[in-house]
């Protein structure tokens, strides 16, 4: 960028101050050039966009590495049900433990409750590509990464429990509508609640 | 004619390229950014100790093996790939929170703003599935953080400073640096609300008018029960539209000097709201920490003392001032 190299400060109010030189003002626009772009690349991929998908070959390595490959979509495009998941551990002696992700009495403060908010929200937003419209939420099979995370979840409790099994079984908490609410339905109502079993897992040679 | 306009219209961009990018600027707001994101980023990483093994060991919910499978062959960089044992980990976790401490205080600000940010990066990428837009404003911020020189108000190195000085130092030196750290902050910020914005409007209910209900619905994310707007269908429906239209204008309104304290006064409430209704303390601030990279250095300067604090005359930047500068310039060459 071809200029006179003074400015006035920013906000300062005072007398004209000598910025950069050309030369570095210069390197320095290519990289701001190609960074506002790069920032670009995250947000326009979901939904894929061929535009996205062209300068995604040249941003990949940049955007991926310095965790700029974000879609910014906070509660977008429509705010939908929630997503808990319950495990259910048989330990040695045989008893039952059971629990909740997330579940507000153990994981305090909130951010820890939005960490594994997000773990359960995370199974639920990997579905199978190939399922029917019409299956009801409750068959429908769980898909490669739902397994691959459940595997590792699994594992994760018959670990820190010493459990000889763990079932893991992902729940869907609807969202009442207003007239609903009106008519006295409770957000935490049991009609409100779904659930499918996304398997159970035992220790390796058992 | 053509030729003309094209020299002219040239001559307009880089002029105002250069002016919006490279004008030195007092490095005040980005002091005061610092301190407010590297308190979250320690908060955010503090919080990790609760987990530290439940979200980083080798047993962790998302485990190495797993997410390197869900990364589906591009594995992004973090030391955490390479640790297993839980004494180093903890170890490591210790040092980043007093790498951070060190930042959000100021202290070897250039040196502990670049590892917060290869910090930040390094949580990130191992643990996917227990991110959220917290973590995403968390190393924009960090990022941009450490490309200007962000201890260089409000911070222990100025003290330190001052103290070898043996008296007052004078104000710090206004820096292209600071001035381009900031400026990328505030462009990022508007990315991030056009998207936010756009993106609503490929659902139905934010055009309806009736995402907030969903929002004010969800148990999992309620900490104030707001369920009696189910009553004022009206404000759910105004609140909805005005959140979406707020987040696609933000990139546009919030320049002009006028309007500047309007779109930002929205931001309060709009922010306030998601941290308290639904929980989302932390990105709720957080959010408002990049709005706070709109605040001008003579402000910020006002608000916590410190130096001069004097608004440009009738500017709340020095920008307009160098453009009409830089135009006499050209018009002295003819």
């Amino acid at each position: 960028m071809a200029s006179t190299p003074v400015a006035t400060p920013n906000g300062s109010g005072g007398a004209e101050l000598p910025t950069w030189g050309r030369t570095v003002r210069r390197l320095a626009s290519g990289a701001l050039a190609f960074h506002l772009v790069g920032i670009l690349v995250g947000p326009l991929s979901l939904p894929p966009a061929l535009l996205a998908d062209y300068l995604r070959r040249v941003y990949s390595p940049y955007i991926e590495a310095a965790y700029l490959d974000n879609a910014y979509k906070f509660f977008a495009p429509d705010p939908g049900p929630s997503h808990l998941l319950r495990w259910t551990a048989v330990m040695p002696d045989g008893s039952r433990r059971q629990g909740l992700l997330p579940d507000r009495q153990q994981h305090w403060p909130r951010l820890f409750y939005h960490r594994h908010f997000m773990l359960s929200e995370f199974v639920a937003g990997q579905p199978d590509p190939n399922w029917e419209p019409d299956t009801p939420w409750e068959r429908l099979p769980n898909s490669e990464l739902q397994r691959l995370l459940a595997r590792s979840f699994a594992r994760h409790l018959l670990y820190k429990l010493g459990a000889q099994s763990v079932t893991l079984e992902l729940i869907e908490h609807a969202l009442p509508n207003p007239e609903q609410v009106q008519q006295g339905l409770r957000l935490d109502d049991p009609s409100l609640y779904r659930s499918r079993k996304l398997g159970t897992y035992r220790r390796r040679g058992e | 004619m053509l030729r003309g306009y094209l020299r002219e219209l040239w001559h307009w961009w880089v002029d105002g390229w250069n002016r919006f990018w490279f004008s030195p600027a007092d490095p005040a707001t980005l002091g005061l950014l610092r301190a407010l994101a590297g308190g979250m980023l320690l908060y955010t990483h503090a919080v990790w100790s609760l987990g530290l093994n439940d979200f980083f060991g080798p047993y962790s919910w998302v485990s190495p093996q797993a997410a390197h499978e869900l990364y589906r062959g591009d594995v992004p960089w973090s030391w955490f790939w390479h640790i297993s044992s839980p004494t180093l980990l903890w170890l490591l976790h210790t040092a980043v929170l007093v790498v951070m401490a060190m930042f959000a205080l100021g202290l070897f600000s250039r040196v502990t703003a670049v590892l917060s940010w290869l910090c930040a990066v390094a949580y990130a990428h191992r643990v996917p599935g227990a991110l959220f837009g917290l973590d995403q404003i968390n190393a924009m911020l960090a990022m941009y953080l450490m490309l200007g020189p962000c201890g260089a108000a409000w911070s222990v190195d100025r003290w330190i400073a001052r103290w070898r000085s043996g008296r007052p130092l004078p104000p710090a030196v206004p820096s292209t640096a600071a001035n381009l750290a900031v400026r990328l902050i505030q462009v990022h910020m508007c990315v991030i609300y056009f998207f936010a914005g756009i993106s609503k409007l490929q659902g139905q209910s934010w055009w309806a008018g009736t995402a907030l209900w969903g929002a004010v619905a969800n148990l999992e994310y309620q900490t104030l029960d707001l369920t009696w707007m189910c009553h004022t269908p009206w404000l759910v429906a105004l609140l909805t539209q005005a959140t979406v239209w707020w987040e696609l204008f933000f990139c546009v309104l919030v320049w002009p000097r006028l309007l500047r304290p309007l779109v930002l006064a929205f931001a309060v409430p709009l922010h306030l709201g998601i941290a308290v209704g639904m929980g989302m303390v932390t990105f709720g601030l957080v959010m408002l920490i990049g709005c706070a990279s709109f605040v001008p250095p003579w402000l910020v300067r006002r608000l916590l003392g410190g130096g001069p604090a004097v608004p440009p005359a009738g500017v709340e930047s020095g920008a307009p001032r160098a453009g009409r500068a830089m135009r006499r310039r050209r018009g002295a060459r003819g």
